[in-house]
Formats: C-alpha cells, sequence, structure tokens
C-alpha cells in the first residue's frame, strides 16, 4: 500500500480550472469517502481550500491509481482529459514530503499562512469521522500536524503579512488611503473572512458589515468584530454606503453580478468600490471589475502580492525545509 | 537678466524633475524634488521682479510673461498643495509641465526683448490678470492630479502593482480630493478674474478674451456641479480636468 497525493494548486491550475475541483467544507467527509470508490483506494482524505483541492490517497500501484482517480474525476466534473496537465502526483516520500509543507504554510500562496493548517486539520477530521481514513492516512496525518508546530515555532515563517487578510487590506489602503474613513462589507462569514476582518480592524476601518447566508454566524462575527451583522438578503442595499467588499462566500457560483453593481452607482455617486474576492468558487462576476469606479481582484491577482513575500522570506524556507527532512527521516511513515 | 533667471528656474525643475523620475524607477521614493522645485520657484521669483521692475505693473502684458506667471503660480500651487496633502509624487508630475511652459515663453519672441513701462495701469485690470492666471495655476496642478489619477488607475486596473511608480503614487482616494479641492480653489480665483474683468476699463477687442474665459469658468463650475449633484468616476473627473484645462489655454490666443 502507497502514499499517494494527487491534486492541483495556484500554481498548476487558475481559478477557472480550481473552482470547478473546489469541494465545500461541509463536503469533506462525505468527497473523502467517495475518493475511496473512484480510486479504488482503502484510504482517502480530500482537502480543499481556496488555493488547492488534493486528494490524499492509500492504494495500491501509483501509476493506475492516478489514472484511475484523473479518468474518474473529470468525467464526474465533465472536464477535457486535458484538464489532467494541471495536476500534480507525488508518491510515497514525496507525497508526505509535500503534505508538511502544505500543513507548514510552505505551499501556500501566502507563504507561511496560518490559516491552512486549520484546513488540513478540518478536512482530515471530516474523512475521519466519514471512516475514510485508515492506519496510514491517520499517521501520516497526525505526524505531518506535529512537523508543521515544530516549523512554526522554530522558525519565523509566520511572522508579518502573509496571510490574504493583510495583503486585501494594503490594496484597500492603496485606493482609500487611512481605512478610518472607510466602510466595509464582508460577504460570508468563514475562516477566511474572519482573518480579513481582523486586518481591517486593525488597520482602523471605520465599520464592517457582515453578511452571511446564517445570520447567526454573521452576528457572531460582527460581535467579535465590533461591526454589524446584516441579512444576507440586504446585502445589495448595503453596498450603497461601503466602500470594500470582501467576498469569501462558499457559493458555488457568482453571487454578486455586473447588474447588482451597476444598480447602485448612482446611489453612490460614482465613488470607488474596491471588490476582493478571496473565494473558490469566485463570488463576483469578473465583468464587475470593466465597472470604471470598481477594482476587482480575485484570489489569482493577490498572488503577485505574495510574491514579494516570499521573497522576504526565502531564508526561512531553508531552514523550514531542514527541519521537515529532519523530521521525514526521524519518522519512518507507513506507505512511504 | 530676465531671461537667465527663467533659464536657470527651467533647468532646476528639469534636474528635479529627472532625479525624481529615476528615484521613482528605482523604487524609492525621493525628498529632494521638493526643494529642487523650491530653487526654480526662486528664480521664477527673480525673473518676475526684474519684469514687475521693468514694466512698473503686474508681467503679465506678453505670452512670455503670461507662460512663465503660470509656471509660478503651478510651482506655487504644488509647494503649497504637495506636502499640505501630502501627496508624493505629485512635483515629479508638475515639474515637466513647469518646463514645458518655461520652454514655451523662451521660444524667441514669444518674451519681448524690451518690455515697456506702462504707465497709468489699472488695479482692475492687474487683478483681472493675476487672478486669471493664479486661477490657471491651480487649474493646472488639478489636471497633474488628474493623470495621476489616471495612472494609478490604469496600473490597478490592469492589476500592474510591482513598478515602483504604484507603490509611491498616493491612494485613489487622497487624489480625487486633491483634485476636486484644486478644481475648487482654481475655479474660486477665476471668478474672482472674471468679475475684476468686468469691472476693469477694456477695449472692444477685449470682449473676445472675457468670452473665453467666461466659457471656461462655465465648464468648470459645470463640472463641480455635477461632481457634487450627480457624482463622477474618477476616470471621468480627471479626463476632464486634464480636457478642460489644455482647451482653456486657448483663452490666451485673445489676449
Amino acid at each position: 500500500m502507497e502514499l499517494l497525493c494527487l491534486g492541483l494548486n495556484h500554481r498548476t491550475a487558475p481559478v477557472e480550472v480550481r473552482e470547478r475541483f473546489a469541494v465545500s467544507n461541509n463536503r469533506l467527509g462525505e468527497a473523502s469517502h467517495e475518493l475511496l470508490a473512484l480510486a479504488d483506494a482503502s484510504e482517502g482524505v480530500v482537502i480543499s481550500t481556496c488555493n488547492r483541492t488534493e486528494f490524499y490517497l492509500a492504494a495500491h500501484g501509483a501509476e493506475e491509481a492516478f489514472k484511475r482517480i484523473e479518468i474518474r474525476l473529470t468525467e464526474k466534473i465533465q472536464l477535457d482529459s486535458s484538464v489532467a496537465n494541471h495536476f500534480y502526483r507525488k508518491a510515497k516520500t514525496e507525497a508526505a514530503r509535500h503534505l508538511c509543507r502544505v500543513v507548514s504554510g510552505l505551499d501556500s500562496m501566502m507563504l507561511g499562512e496560518t490559516e491552512i493548517f486549520g484546513q488540513v486539520k478540518q478536512a482530515y477530521h471530516s474523512a475521519l469521522e466519514a471512516g475514510a481514513t485508515g492506519t496510514i492516512l491517520n499517521k501520516v496525518f497526525q505526524r505531518a500536524f506535529g512537523v508543521g508546530k515544530k516549523v512554526r515555532t522554530e522558525t519565523s515563517i509566520q511572522e508579518g503579512s502573509t496571510s490574504v487578510g493583510s495583503v486585501a487590506v494594503d490594496l484597500a489602503e492603496k485606493i482609500f488611503g487611512h481605512l478610518k474613513n472607510s466602510e466595509v462589507m464582508i460577504l460570508g462569514a468563514g475562516e477566511m473572512s474572519r482573518v480579513t476582518a481582523q486586518s481591517l480592524v486593525s488597520r482602523g476601518a471605520k465599520s464592517i458589515f457582515v453578511t452571511n447566508r446564517s445570520l447567526d454566524r454573521a452576528q457572531e462575527l460582527a460581535n467579535e468584530m465590533g461591526g454589524t451583522a446584516i441579512p444576507f438578503d440586504d446585502w445589495q442595499s448595503a453596498m450603497e454606503r461601503v466602500d470594500v467588499v470582501i467576498s469569501s462566500t462558499g457559493a458555488p457560483h457568482a453571487i454578486v453580478q455586473r447588474a447588482d453593481v451597476e444598480k447602485i452607482r448612482r446611489a453612490r455617486k460614482y465613488r470607488p468600490l474596491f471588490f476582493i474576492d478571496i473565494a473558490v468558487p469566485r463570488d463576483i462576476d469578473p465583468a464587475v471589475g470593466e465597472i470604471e469606479e470598481v477594482y476587482l481582484y480575485d484570489i489569482d491577482t493577490l498572488e503577485q502580492l505574495a510574491e514579494e513575500a516570499r521573497g522576504r522570506r526565502q531564508l526561512q524556507i531553508e531552514q523550514c525545509e531542514r527541519i521537515i527532512e529532519l523530521e521525514l527521516e526521524k519518522l519512518n511513515l507507513p506507505g512511504t | 537678466m530676465d531671461r537667465w533667471f527663467l533659464i536657470a528656474a527651467t533647468l532646476l525643475a528639469t534636474v528635479g524633475g529627472a532625479l525624481g523620475m529615476i528615484s521613482v524607477h528605482r523604487g524609492k521614493r525621493t525628498q529632494w524634488t521638493v526643494a529642487w522645485v523650491a530653487a526654480a520657484f526662486l528664480c521664477q521669483i527673480g525673473f518676475l521682479s526684474v519684469r514687475g521692475e521693468w514694466r512698473a505693473a503686474c508681467p503679465l502684458m506678453d505670452r512670455g510673461e503670461i507662460l512663465a506667471f503660470l509656471a509660478w503660480s503651478l510651482t506655487l500651487f504644488y509647494l503649497w498643495v504637495g506636502p499640505a496633502y501630502r501627496i508624493s509624487l505629485l512635483g515629479v508630475f508638475t515639474a515637466p509641465l513647469v518646463v514645458i511652459f518655461q520652454s514655451l515663453a523662451l521660444i524667441p519672441g514669444t518674451l519681448t526683448a524690451n518690455p515697456l513701462k506702462i504707465v497709468g495701469s489699472n488695479p482692475w485690470h492687474e487683478t483681472h490678470s493675476a487672478m486669471s492666471v493664479l486661477s490657471y495655476g491651480a487649474l493646472a496642478l488639478a489636471a497633474v492630479a488628474g493623470i495621476m489619477f489616471l495612472v494609478l488607475d490604469r496600473q490597478l486596473k490592469e492589476q500592474h502593482l510591482k513598478s515602483g511608480l504604484f507603490r509611491n503614487l498616493p491612494p485613489v482616494r487622497e487624489l480625487l480630493v486633491s483634485l476636486e479641492r484644486l478644481l475648487r480653489l482654481g475655479t474660486s480665483l477665476l471668478t474672482l478674474g472674471i468679475i475684476a474683468g468686468f469691472l476693469m476699463p477694456r477695449a472692444e477687442s477685449a470682449w473676445g478674451h472675457l468670452i473665453a474665459a467666461m466659457v471656461v469658468w462655465l465648464s468648470y463650475a459645470a463640472l463641480l456641479a455635477v461632481k457634487q449633484i450627480r457624482g463622477l468616476t474618477g476616470r471621468r473627473l480627471s479626463l476632464s480636468a486634464v480636457i478642460l484645462f489644455v482647451l482653456s489655454l486657448a483663452v490666451f490666443t485673445f489676449v
């Protein structure tokens, strides 16, 4: 039995492809279970974040298993077989090393970001609860979490602005200057929204409106941030007054259409409006960005800024890689 | 003597603008542009003082003087607005316009070589001339802020975020606020200039100039009214400020 990883991320696939493979948080366990049948594997874990979808499995014969899962996945999602070019395939130690790098934030768009650790943990627990994991994946994932913690405590890889939220706020400041005069609306009260909202509050955003399909969740986040929760049906009217919209819902299709923004332009007196779409699939129709006073950035575009931070942390990467290699040598993981 | 002051002012503005551009290209912000432009401003004052002494009046009698006065006015507003509104790079964008105005003034024949002394100058006439050219300085700086906005807007829209220019340009909102304030200031000064123009004794031939000035005033007033009442996108406001300023220079053909 071998440890295998098949995946695509922000470096190998554009958002248009990634969004087709995205799995919402509440379906991770179910998807991990489906993976067993798709790959004829004995164990499986599906990780899905804004920047990546990865399938970890324990199966016999790497080549055959990869082929099976690629063919069945592309059929299931109804995509051309050329989409397989976006996948990376890793087996045995290489797969374990990759998981450690992912958990440590070394493979993230925002180098050293901390959210990925929780996201992988959630994906693993969903698979565990769905009964999709066994001896191999349980041990590999638990050890990877240990390595991730070690990397974060023994290096300064997580220091500074490396989260999607911080970079998004930097862009907001380029448009609006001090955020103390800016009103912000957050569409979707997930983890990414919480992190983004924290950055906004720390930079002095005047007021924050939080909307979410679950009003309770919106209220919870709003209370945490000192903002106001609004019913999801009212987001259009709230958009008349805000300056920044940060969207990270788990919706399977675009929520904000060009027509929605066109309707409120007059009421806004054509003031600049900044959309940061950190959701996959994207929440904001790309046509919204064609409106004169609108600046629209999706998750892919934020990569440009992440690269700058990545450069500053190059030395830290080397240190982190050394820790991972040393730990992998010590662990003698099954399936590697 | 007067031409040397103007040549020195032009060279200082050229050096300040060029060094500023090089610095921006390297991704750094320099504080020296203000110093170079301030030195150019002193030379402009030298030029206007010499010409004013020869004229025994405000030196706004030929196109060369008007262009030099306009460059001085633009520099004055830059030195006032730039640090006050903390608009970085305004000097880098202003310096080329100053150089253009002064270079045009230095073209042989533009500046009267032996200016005549004005006998019995009228205070309303001088107020009209001074206020009008001062207003053009503010409106020119508004056009400069408009160009800066258009550059930043394009970079943000096309997501070209890595250049030194992008890093150093001020935020969009600050540029738009400054642009609107400069338009209001310029239009207010132009209002005073036009009122003085109606009060001064004038020849029949001056009507063309006054009507052209009225058209310019109405255009700017309409732009500000539309911005205030209906609202305007930053791009349209900036484009209007740039186009209106270029077209409004035609007023001087009637001088």
